[in-house]
């Protein structure tokens, strides 16, 4: 039996590389389907990725409370894609922080309020700059790094704010000197106490790019712009082993206080990263469903290769069929060739996936990930599309008259 | 006695068509084959020869009537196994050869070995050995294109004989063949018969009956003539003929049959 595979195997062999085009075109359709689908998902892999090793260097005391309910169901993520600022419905107010921040086994929470400013200096005007309003404990769950200065702090809460590195550059030329200088928000002079190191990493679960944020009180922000949406609630736990109890107590506080409106969630752990790795799923979900469309396309190229092929070697079936090859044996002999066709696609497109992904992502700040899941999906995928697409013209050939193939001549 | 019987077809019928387009290729025939025999087919195209050889050789089904093979009756046999008997028991010789294009002639040779489970060096030695035996061994990675007529057939005979087989059916052996490549494939037959082989072989050429051990005429699906032309000392019984017609202008085939085959006995002597 081994044999009797192996010389199929080589039989196959043997026939795809007699006909090297035909093959090498048939090989390109299964690969462009799967390349299409490896892109895919090793670049969501990248993102997630990228996402999860952030929630594991702040840390797994975090618990994160935002407006509006995580569903998982896809209307409410595609709700989330298609309205325009989801954010503008946020129910969470600067009292809730407060309140959030009483609750035992809480030892700092801190607000994200986000809105865009047109800011001023000495030098230059920006507009659409994001403005970050937070409190003093947001230090304490970031782990930011400064550059000069110091984070806000009692003293200066009211009118002092950080700049983050690409900010400062942009609005001062410099980040050496930036510190004591004075910037112009909405008509509120502001001083600038600190200037952020680089971050390296533009995706981050706040939603946030440091790099080009301003950072200033809640509530001085509240004050200049008139209403603040707090996107986002940041908790840090004293310990980590109570994250659920906390997380428990804060939702019930919450909801006492908002007299029973439970428009909002309370995460922790890899939840965090749930809103973003949803709208992953579905996107990626939806683009893979694509692919797989020209990975059927591929497939229906095997099968129109294989009929041909079968066509054009019916003597050859007629004769290995005269000479004591059963129905079965013929049958596997067809389906090996497709089989191999499809699977060499299948390496081809793996190879050809991973090296897009790759010339991509040196334009992202993320490294395409390939798992041995994708691999493995990949060699399913293959052998399923492979036996699918190869089952009807390797029957064909099996069910071949031997006599009637044998009249057949070349 | 009955051991030594070999084939045995009983009330064979083959149709083809239904209603007004039918027409049969066999009708009732029967026919006992004995181990050893050398049997040549001879008619008139259309009366059933090759599809006689074709049954016999597994290829195909008769409509109606009983073939025992081996003491079995085919009927019962599976198609798994069937296959099977054909690459161990039957060897093929086709009057164009049929052998694959694209495989190189060792490896046409082998074919039957594939199919009967020998690991791939015992089939290529094996091979071998047969393309030695016809002499083309130092043409064993030409491809049929490659070779003349004569020396494809003789590879189509090693490819019959490799798995050493017991019966060999040929269908017209020579039937593409100049009269010097059929003599030298005639003769190859004829020493495979000498090893003790069954061989069934369907031919126009009145000629070529002097190999035979025994000649029938066929005629519009069945037999019209059944001789025992040459008494097969291989044969330990003699042979008992179902006939159902008798003619005798096979008088006429035997005379000269003796002579030659006298000369190419002793010329398969000088050879060995």
């Amino acid at each position: 039996m081994a044999s009797l595979i192996k010389t199929h195997f080589k039989l196959a062999r043997t026939s795809i590389k007699e006909n090297r085009t035909r093959s090498f075109l048939t090989c390109l359709g299964i690969a462009i389907g799967v390349a299409s689908i490896v892109l895919i998902l090793s670049l969501m892999g990248g993102i997630s990725n990228l996402v999860k090793s952030e929630i594991s260097e702040i840390g797994s005391d975090l618990i994160v409370v935002r407006p509006s309910s995580t569903k998982d169901n896809i209307t409410n993520i595609v709700e989330e894609l298609t309205s325009a600022n989801n954010f503008q419905k946020s129910n969470l107010t600067v009292s809730d922080v407060s309140e959030i921040a009483k609750i035992e086994g809480v030892s700092a929470a801190a607000p994200i309020a986000i809105s865009t400013n047109t800011v001023t200096s000495e030098k230059n005007t920006f507009s659409s700059v994001p403005v970050l309003g937070t409190n003093l404990d947001f230090i304490k769950i970031e782990p930011l790094a400064l550059k000069f200065g110091g984070f806000l702090n009692e003293q200066n809460e009211e009118n002092a704010v950080v700049l983050g590195h690409t900010l400062s550059l942009a609005l001062f030329n410099t980040i050496n000197s930036t510190v004591g200088k004075t910037i112009n928000i909405m008509g509120e002079k502001f001083m600038i106490v600190g200037v952020l190191d680089e971050v390296e990493k533009s995706i981050n679960f706040d939603n946030i790019d440091f790099d080009n944020a301003l950072i200033m009180d809640v509530k001085s922000l509240d004050k200049i712009t008139g209403s603040t949406q707090i996107q986002q609630i940041n908790v840090k736990a004293a310990n980590t082993d109570s994250l659920a109890k906390i997380s428990e107590d804060i939702r019930n506080s919450l909801v006492t206080q908002k007299l029973g409106d439970q428009n909002f969630s309370v995460s922790y752990g890899d939840a965090i990263t749930h809103p973003a790795s949803s709208l992953f799923t579905i996107v990626s979900g939806m683009l893979t469903l694509v692919a797989a469309i020209s990975l059927v396309v591929g497939g229906i190229g095997i099968m129109n290769i294989m009929l041909v092929s079968v066509a054009e070697r019916s003597h050859e079936i007629g004769v290995r069929k005269a000479v004591g090859a059963s129905s079965r044996n013929i049958l596997m002999q067809f389906l090996f060739e497709a089989l191999i066709l499809s699977i060499l696609g299948g390496i081809f497109g793996l190879i050809l996936g991973y090296v897009l992904a790759f010339i991509i992502s040196t334009r992202t700040p993320f490294t395409p990930f390939i798992s041995w899941e994708i691999v493995l999906l990949t060699f399913l995928t293959t052998l399923i599309v492979g036996i699918i697409f190869g089952i009807y013209p390797a029957v064909k050939a099996a069910s071949k008259n031997p006599i009637d193939s044998l009249k057949h001549y070349r | 006695m009955s051991e030594n019987i070999l084939i045995e077809l009983k009330g064979l019928t083959k149709r083809y068509g239904y209603g007004d387009t039918e027409s049969f290729a066999l009708k009732d025939f029967d026919l006992t084959i004995k181990r050893g025999e050398f049997i040549m087919i001879m008619g008139p195209s259309g009366c059933g020869k090759t599809t006689l050889l074709n049954i016999i050789g597994l290829l195909d089904r008769a409509t109606k009537g009983e073939y025992i093979l081996n003491g079995e009756n085919v009927a019962s046999i599976s198609s798994r196994r069937q296959s099977r008997l054909r690459a161990k028991k039957i060897g093929f010789i086709f009057q164009n050869f049929n052998l694959i294009e694209d495989l190189p002639i060792l490896e046409n040779v082998a074919l039957p070995l594939i199919y009967s489970g020998y690991s791939k060096t015992a089939r290529l030695k094996n091979a071998s050995s047969a393309l030695k035996r016809f002499h083309l061994q130092e043409r064993e990675y030409y491809l049929p294109y490659q070779l003349s007529g004569g020396q494809q057939q003789r590879v189509a005979i090693a490819r019959a004989i490799v798995s050493d087989p017991e019966i060999i059916l040929a269908d017209e052996p020579t039937g593409n063949l100049d009269s010097r490549s059929s003599h030298v494939v005639m003769e190859e037959l004829k020493a495979i018969h000498e090893e003790g082989n069954t061989i069934i072989m369907v031919t126009h050429n009145p000629a070529l009956t002097v190999y035979a051990t025994r000649v029938i005429n066929m005629l519009d699906g069945q037999i019209d003539t059944d001789v025992k032309t040459v008494a097969d000392q291989n044969l330990p019984q003699p042979i008992s003929v179902k006939i159902k017609k008798k003619k005798d202008n096979f008088a006429a085939l035997e005379l000269p049959e003796s002579k030659e085959s006298r000369k190419s006995r002793r010329k398969n002597r000088r050879k060995k």
